[in-house]
C-alpha cells in the first residue's frame, strides 16, 4: 500500500504543478482589483464577473462561441461516423494508410495550416480559379474570413478526435453481435440502427466532448481564418490578456468560459449517460 | 416440420480448402452433430447453414428448396454461438424480443411469446436483467430462448457449451436436448467433444479435413467405426494390425491375431488378404482364467472399474476396462479374454 502510493506521487506532483495550481491561480486573479499601468491593483473584488455577466458583448460572444463549438461538433460526428465505419473495418496495411490519412490535419502545424487554407480560398487563390475555369461560378466567392470558413477549418483540425474513439468503440463490436441480428430477421440497415450505433455510443460520446470543448476553446484558427468580423471568445479573453494587460478580467472571461464549456459537457454527459453505461463492452 | 440435405458442399480460403464435399442429412425433428477436432470444417460448415458464409460450390437444400443465394436474415434459422452474442445494450426482454420486434409482430402477442421462452429456458424473472448481470449459463440460456422464440425452421448451435463450467455444461446440455425435442426442431450441433455429441445427438457426424468420414448413430461411429481415426475420436480404443483372411458371412470375418484366431464382425468394405485394423474398445477385454497371456504393466482403480495398461507376448500394449473386484498390481501375470462380438474389423485408412 505504501510503494502504491509512493508510486503514485511523481503524477500527483505533476498535476499539483501544472494543473491544480494554475486554475487556482487563474480562479484567485479573476477576483483581484484592476490598476492602471499594472496587471492587477490590491484588494479583491467581484467587478469583473458584474462586467462579464453584464454585457451583452461579453454574453454574445460566449453564446456564439458555444453555438460554433455546438455547429463544429455536430458536422464532425456526421462527418467521422462514416469514416469510423471503414477505418474500424479495413485490416492490414490498408488500415495504416487509412489511419494516416485520418490524422492527417493533426501532423500539420497550426499556422502552416491555416496559412494553406488561405492561400487556397483567396479571391485570386486556386480554388476560385479552377471553379472559374470548370464555369461552376460566374465570379470567385469570397470565403476567406467568414464563419463558415472557420467551421470548416475546426471540422478539419477535429475530425481524427471524432474519428478514433468511434472506430475503437466500433472494433470493440464483436462481429457475432452482427450475426446474431441477422439470424434473427434484421437486414443490414436495421442491424445497424439496433445493434452498431447504439454500441459506438461511448465512442460518440468520448468524440463529442473532446470536439466541442476543442472548438470552444479554439483561438488561432478563428483569429486567422475569421476575420474581424466575429468576435469570439477566446479571441476576447486574449485581448484582455495581452491587448488591455487586464489580468483580473481577462481571467474572469476565462472562468467564465470554462464554466460554460464544462456546465455543457456535464448536462450532455448526464444526459446521455444511462446509454453510455449500457453500451460500454 | 424441417428437413436439410447438404451436398458437395466446398469452400476455400485462399489456398486452403476449408470444406472437401460435406454431405449431410437431417430428417425432421432431428439433431445431428458435427463433431471433429478444431479445422475440420465443423464450424465452417455450420457458418455455411447459418448464411454468414457463402459456400465455393455444392447445395444445401431445406425441404427441398436450395438456400445458398438465400440472406440469413431471410432463412429464419434459429443461431446460438459460442460466446453467447447477446445484445449486450438490451435487457435479457429485450434480447429475447429482438426477432419478434424485427418480425413487426404486434407487442402484446411478443410479450406472450418472450414469456413462454423464457419459462422454457427457466429464466422467469430475469427479464429486466441486462446480459452482463447473469451468470455464463443463463447468458447461453437466453441466446437459446432468443433463438427458439422466432420459432425457427432449424436451430444451429455452434459450440454452446464450450464456455461454460462442467456443472453448467451438463444442465444447459440436457436443457437444450430437451428443449429441441419438445419443440420438434431439428437441429445440427457443432462440437469437439465427443461425449457431447454422443450423449446429445440422433445422428453424428464425424469430420476430418473438411470432410464427413462417418455418418451415423452414436452406437454405430462408437461401436462399428469407418476407420481408425473415428475410432480414436470417439474414445478409447485399442487398434491392431490384422489381415482378414477369410469372409464368412457379410460383414463377418475370420482374423489371426499371432497366435489367436478370431471370428469378428467388420466393415463389408474389406477385402480378403488386404491390410486391416482391428478395434478392441478396453471394455471388449477382460481378465480371465485363461486366455491371451499377458503382463500388467500399469493399474489404476477408478472405483466402479479399473483400467490395465497390459503387454502381449510379442509386446503390443493394449489398454483394457478391468473388473475392479480383482486385485492387479504392475508385473503379475494375467490372462484376456477377447469379446470377438464388439471386436470391430476396418480398413487401415492413415489417419
Amino acid at each position: 500500500m505504501k510503494t502504491r502510493l509512493l508510486l503514485g506521487l511523481p503524477a500527483v506532483a505533476l498535476l499539483l504543478l501544472f494543473f491544480v495550481l494554475p486554475y487556482v491561480e487563474m480562479v484567485a486573479m479573476s477576483f483581484r482589483a484592476p490598476a492602471s499601468g499594472l496587471p492587477f491593483g490590491e484588494g479583491h473584488t467581484l467587478l469583473h464577473y458584474q462586467r462579464a455577466l453584464g454585457d451583452t458583448l461579453y454574453l454574445g460572444a460566449l453564446g456564439r462561441s458555444l453555438l460554433m463549438g455546438g455547429v463544429v461538433t455536430l458536422l464532425c460526428l456526421l462527418l467521422s461516423f462514416p469514416l469510423a465505419l471503414h477505418l474500424s473495418r479495413t485490416q492490414g496495411r490498408w488500415h495504416v494508410v487509412f489511419f494516416a490519412c485520418i490524422v492527417s490535419p493533426l501532423l500539420i502545424g497550426v499556422l502552416v495550416r491555416n496559412f494553406g487554407w488561405m492561400l487556397l480560398l483567396t479571391v485570386d487563390g486556386p480554388a476560385n480559379r479552377w471553379l472559374l475555369a470548370a464555369g461552376l461560378i460566374e465570379r470567385p466567392l469570397r470565403v476567406l474570413f467568414t464563419p463558415g470558413l472557420v467551421v470548416l477549418a475546426l471540422v478539419h483540425v477535429f475530425t481524427p478526435f471524432m474519428v478514433l474513439p468511434i472506430a475503437t468503440a466500433l472494433r470493440n463490436i464483436s462481429p457475432a453481435l452482427r450475426e446474431a441480428s441477422t439470424s434473427l430477421g434484421a437486414g443490414r440497415f436495421e442491424t445497424f440502427w439496433r445493434v452498431t450505433l447504439p454500441l459506438a455510443f461511448p465512442g460518440v460520446q468520448a468524440g463529442v466532448v473532446l470536439v466541442f470543448v476543442l472548438s470552444v476553446a479554439a483561438y488561432v484558427t478563428p483569429a486567422l481564418l475569421g476575420g474581424q468580423g466575429v468576435a469570439l471568445m477566446p479571441a476576447i479573453v486574449v485581448r484582455e490578456l495581452i491587448g488591455s494587460f487586464a489580468w483580473p478580467f481577462g481571467a474572469a472571461l476565462a472562468v467564465v468560459m470554462a464554466v460554460a464549456t464544462l456546465s455543457v459537457v456535464a448536462v450532455f454527459t448526464l444526459l446521455t449517460q444511462g446509454l453510455a453505461e449500457r453500451t460500454r463492452a | 416440420m424441417t428437413q436439410v440435405d447438404i451436398a458437395g458442399l466446398t469452400k476455400r480460403y485462399g489456398g486452403t480448402l476449408a470444406l472437401d464435399g460435406v454431405a449431410l442429412q437431417a430428417r425432421d425433428g432431428e439433431l445431428v452433430s458435427l463433431l471433429g477436432p478444431s479445422g475440420c470444417g465443423k464450424t465452417t460448415t455450420l457458418r455455411c447453414i447459418a448464411g454468414f458464409l457463402t459456400p465455393d460450390g455444392g447445395e444445401i437444400r431445406v425441404d427441398g428448396q436450395d438456400i445458398v443465394a438465400l440472406p440469413p436474415q431471410k432463412r429464419d434459422f434459429g443461431v446460438v454461438f459460442q460466446n453467447y452474442a447477446l445484445f449486450p445494450h438490451l435487457t435479457v426482454f429485450q434480447n429475447v424480443a429482438y426477432g419478434l420486434q424485427v418480425r413487426r409482430i404486434a407487442p402484446a402477442e411478443q410479450q406472450k411469446r418472450v414469456a413462454e421462452a423464457l419459462a422454457l429456458v427457466r429464466l422467469t424473472g430475469l427479464e429486466s436483467r441486462l446480459p452482463r448481470a447473469l451468470s455464463g449459463g443463463q447468458q447461453q440460456r437466453v441466446a437459446l430462448a432468443r433463438a427458439l422464440v422466432i420459432r425457427p425452421r432449424l436451430l444451429l448451435l455452434d459450440e454452446p457449451l464450450a464456455n461454460l463450467d462442467a456443472r453448467l455444461r451438463d444442465e444447459v446440455r440436457w436443457l437444450i436436448r430437451e428443449v429441441q425435442q419438445q419443440a420438434g426442431i431439428t437441429a445440427f450441433y457443432v462440437t469437439h467433444d465427443q461425449a457431447e455429441a454422443m450423449a446429445l445427438s440422433d445422428r453424428v457426424a464425424v469430420m476430418k479435413g473438411g470432410r464427413v468420414v462417418q455418418f451415423a448413430t452414436p452406437r454405430e461411429i462408437y461401436q462399428r467405426p469407418a476407420e481408425a481415426y473415428v475410432a480414436r475420436f470417439t474414445g478409447e480404443a485399442n487398434m491392431l494390425p490384422a489381415r482378414p483372411a477369410q469372409r464368412l458371412a457379410e460383414g463377418l470375418w475370420r482374423v489371426a491375431i499371432g497366435e489367436t484366431v478370431l471370428e469378428v464382425p467388420g466393415a463389408t468394405t474389406l477385402a480378403e488378404g488386404a491390410s486391416a485394423l482391428l478395434m478392441l474398445r478396453p471394455e471388449a477385454l477382460s481378465l480371465a482364467p485363461t486366455g491371451v497371456p499377458a503382463r500388467v504393466l500399469a493399474a489404476a482403480f477408478l472405483g466402479a472399474s479399473q483400467q490395465c495398461d497390459v503387454a502381449l507376448a510379442d509386446g503390443t500394449r493394449l489398454r483394457l476396462q478391468a473388473s475392479p473386484h480383482l486385485a492387479v498390481a504392475p508385473g503379475d501375470a494375467v490372462h484376456l479374454a477377447v469379446d470377438a462380438a464388439h471386436a470391430w474389423l476396418m480398413p487401415d485408412i492413415a489417419p
